[in-house]
């Protein structure tokens, strides 16, 4: 195959002083300028090295999972493969026209029309004006936005200018793509789009670096690249490399895989006992279809009075590489927030809340659940992998989002508040 | 130099879709929309109309003073709207520098294009001007696209220097408020300048009143300027051009990190 991307020993420097200086300073500063000296591994004052010596290649077609620590260079290496910045050593080759994903909608202006805009940012992402309006209808059924094209983009929401310019995005024709966090802006339902389209240009033969935290995506790549201090870790397939990132990373104490890894010291004040997951029927459930209802049923136990009582609940996909770093918030979950407001005496209970049309991703969910007092800052119980359950059927549907999970909750027992 | 010649001509769409997107974010919310671009000029003329029929009379060699003020003005306002337009580009614009890549000078570019538009607009106002005034134009308006070419190729000099030299150090575009605004009075803008003693100097080096000169005589048959002065302009004109173009190369390594 093919070489697509090729770094050969690429060093780029930073400096973390004022980028620009005012002329006065350029005046003043000379003299002292004139005298400075690098020091032996070639900074200055105020210099590092965001990235060390890099070399990799990539053959065409393939995709390069990006990962490492905040700070450890993935964007700058993004940006010197997309030329908005040189590398003071070393070379970058790409082959064919590069386009990015690394951030939407720049050029935008927010006082032109939605139409106005796509044809800007086409025309800024290399598209001709004829190629652009050949696209105009497919770019438009794509963002799905036809009714509000002709408004300023100004007044559309953070969703909507994301879900525009990633359609104009998307309709570029690129070799090589590159892709930073941008997806994270979006809903699940987004994101999952995004990632959908990303995995049909590599089929079209598109070259992709991704630079994630999403460990789900990282684990679709052809190789991974693992990046720590502007120094490459490692570079291997993408499990192997996801092992010794996270290792890293827990070994930091950077990121956790869990929402909350401190164990709760001593006797809780409350637990969760039991927890029945059912059908909308009240029959148990190993497995959960894709769109059903969800029952689920808590038998908790308060020791000590509380102020009030939160049970809470979370799915999470049972993958160690699922998204680390992603907050807990994208996961399915539940809460019962006010509910037990004036039932934190101690004893025992049963609440249970309905939820309608569950979307997960189809796999195997393990189950956490959580208690706390007032705020759901800090638990005073957590069990995480309680048990687990197995969703059925795809799984991303356009309609797809985790957020908006309807529940509905009951108080079953005890039937008075004491 | 000819390889950038060619990709900024690949490029040629975006320049003129970047300075579409200028000129209508500029007047969209205006009510004159685009006859600002007229009335600029049009009251500096009245202004200066009513000074120097009042309190200082010149001489103009024939010419309306009103026609002589306008062109002078209508000139120089596209002059000062590149030089000042391509100060802010890059800095105005880093979300694309540091964002996307295209060719830089694509935006250098979409300022002359855009002030070009301003500068068509307000031209249409001269051509009434002088029907007005019944000057019609002789066989010299022929070199017209020479002198717009002369003067384009100082200004996007300037342009490719400035719009580089504001990233640095921001105060070029507050120093080129003040520097464009003291060059307006040193050139042949609102009133002649002699070409004799210390003004034969002068106008060796400042090119725009060479060319300011070369307008009126195209347009309105005023005395041509005189040829060493011309010649020193078209050379310093062309050399503005090159220079610049090679500091904005060499700069733009660096655009990535500074916009």
């Amino acid at each position: 195959m093919p070489v697509a991307v090729e770094l050969k020993g690429v060093s780029k420097r930073f400096s973390r002083g004022p980028r620009t200086r005012t002329l006065v300073d350029a005046v003043l500063g000379w003299p002292r300028r004139l005298m400075r000296r690098r020091s032996e591994d070639g900074l200055l004052e105020h210099e590092f090295w965001a990235l060390r010596d890099l070399s990799f290649q990539l053959e065409k077609g393939a995709m390069l999972g990006v990962i490492g620590p905040n700070g450890s260079g993935k964007s700058t290496l993004l940006k010197l493969l997309f030329r908005i910045l040189r590398p003071e050593t070393g070379q970058v080759t790409t082959v064919g026209r590069v386009g990015g994903l690394i951030e939407l909608g720049a050029g935008f202006h927010p006082y032109l029309s939605g139409r106005e805009n796509v044809f800007i940012n086409g025309a800024i992402l290399g598209l001709r004006q004829r190629e652009i309006r050949q696209r105009y209808d497919s770019i438009v059924d794509f963002s799905g936005l036809r009714e509000f094209m002709d408004m300023p983009v100004k007044n559309y929401s953070s969703g909507m200018y994301a879900r525009l310019a990633f359609a104009v995005a998307a309709h570029a024709e690129v070799d090589v793509l590159l892709v930073d966090e941008v997806l994270a802006v979006g809903d699940a339902s987004f994101q999952m789009k995004c990632y959908d389209w990303m995995a049909r240009r590599r089929k079209q033969g598109v070259t992709i670096v991704c630079v994630s935290h999403n460990m789900y995506v990282i684990n679709s790549a052809s190789r991974c690249l693992f990046l720590a201090d502007g120094e490459k870790q490692l570079e291997d397939d993408p499990p192997r490399a996801i092992e010794r990132y996270l290792e890293t990373v827990q070994a930091r104490g950077e990121a956790s895989l869990h929402m909350f890894t401190e164990a709760v010291g001593g006797q809780p004040r409350a637990e969760i006992l039991r927890v029945e997951l059912l059908d909308g029927q009240g029959n148990e459930l190993k497995t959960l279809e894709h769109d059903s209802t969800l029952l689920i049923r808590f038998h908790y136990l308060i020791r000590e009075e509380l102020e009030c009582p939160i049970l809470a609940l979370t799915l999470q996909p049972d993958d160690a590489r699922f998204p680390v770093q992603v907050p807990s918030h994208y996961f399915f979950h539940v809460a019962s927030g006010t509910l037990l407001k004036h039932r934190g005496q101690p004893g025992e209970g049963v609440v249970e809340v309905e939820v309608p049309q569950v979307r997960l991703p189809v796999g195997t969910h393990r189950v956490n659940l959580y208690c706390f007092n007032g705020s759901m800052t800090h638990p005073i119980w957590v069990k995480e992998g309680a048990t687990r359950i197995e969703v059925l059927r795809p799984i991303w549907s356009d309609r797809l989002s985790l957020m908006d999970h309807r529940q509905q909750w009951r108080v079953l027992a005890p039937e008075q508040q004491r | 130099m000819l390889a950038d010649v060619k990709e900024t001509w690949r490029y040629r769409e975006l320049i003129v879709a970047l300075a579409m997107r200028e000129v209508r974010v500029r007047y969209k919310h205006a009510l004159l929309g685009i006859g600002w671009a007229v009335i600029m000029p049009l009251v500096l003329m009245l202004v200066f109309t009513e000074i120097f029929s009042r309190v200082a009379s010149i001489s103009t060699g024939g010419i309306p003073y009103p026609l002589f003020a306008y062109t002078g003005l209508l000139a120089w306002q596209l002059h000062a709207n590149i030089i000042q337009g391509a100060s802010r580009c890059l800095s105005d614009n880093s979300n694309l520098v540091t964002k996307v890549y295209f060719p830089r000078q694509v935006l250098p570019a979409s300022v002359v294009l855009s002030a070009l538009v301003d500068f068509a607009v307000a031209a249409l106002l001269l051509a009434g001007l002088m029907a007005v005034h019944r000057v019609t134009p002789g066989w010299q308006v022929a070199f017209v696209p020479l002198v717009l070419a002369l003067q384009l190729s100082l200004a996007s000099g300037l342009a490719l220097f400035v719009s580089a030299a504001n990233l640095f150090y921001r105060d070029v575009q507050f120093i080129l408020q003040v520097g464009v605004q003291l060059w307006m009075f040193a050139s042949s803008v609102l009133y002649p300048l002699p070409s004799q003693g210390v003004f034969a100097w002068v106008n060796l080096l400042n090119p725009m009143t060479p060319i300011l000169d070369a307008w009126r005589y195209t347009l309105l048959g005023a005395p041509a300027p005189r040829p060493e002065s011309l010649a020193a302009a078209a050379g310093l004109s062309l050399l503005t051009l090159v220079l610049g173009w090679a500091w904005f190369r060499r700069a733009e390594a660096r655009f990535g990190e500074l916009a």
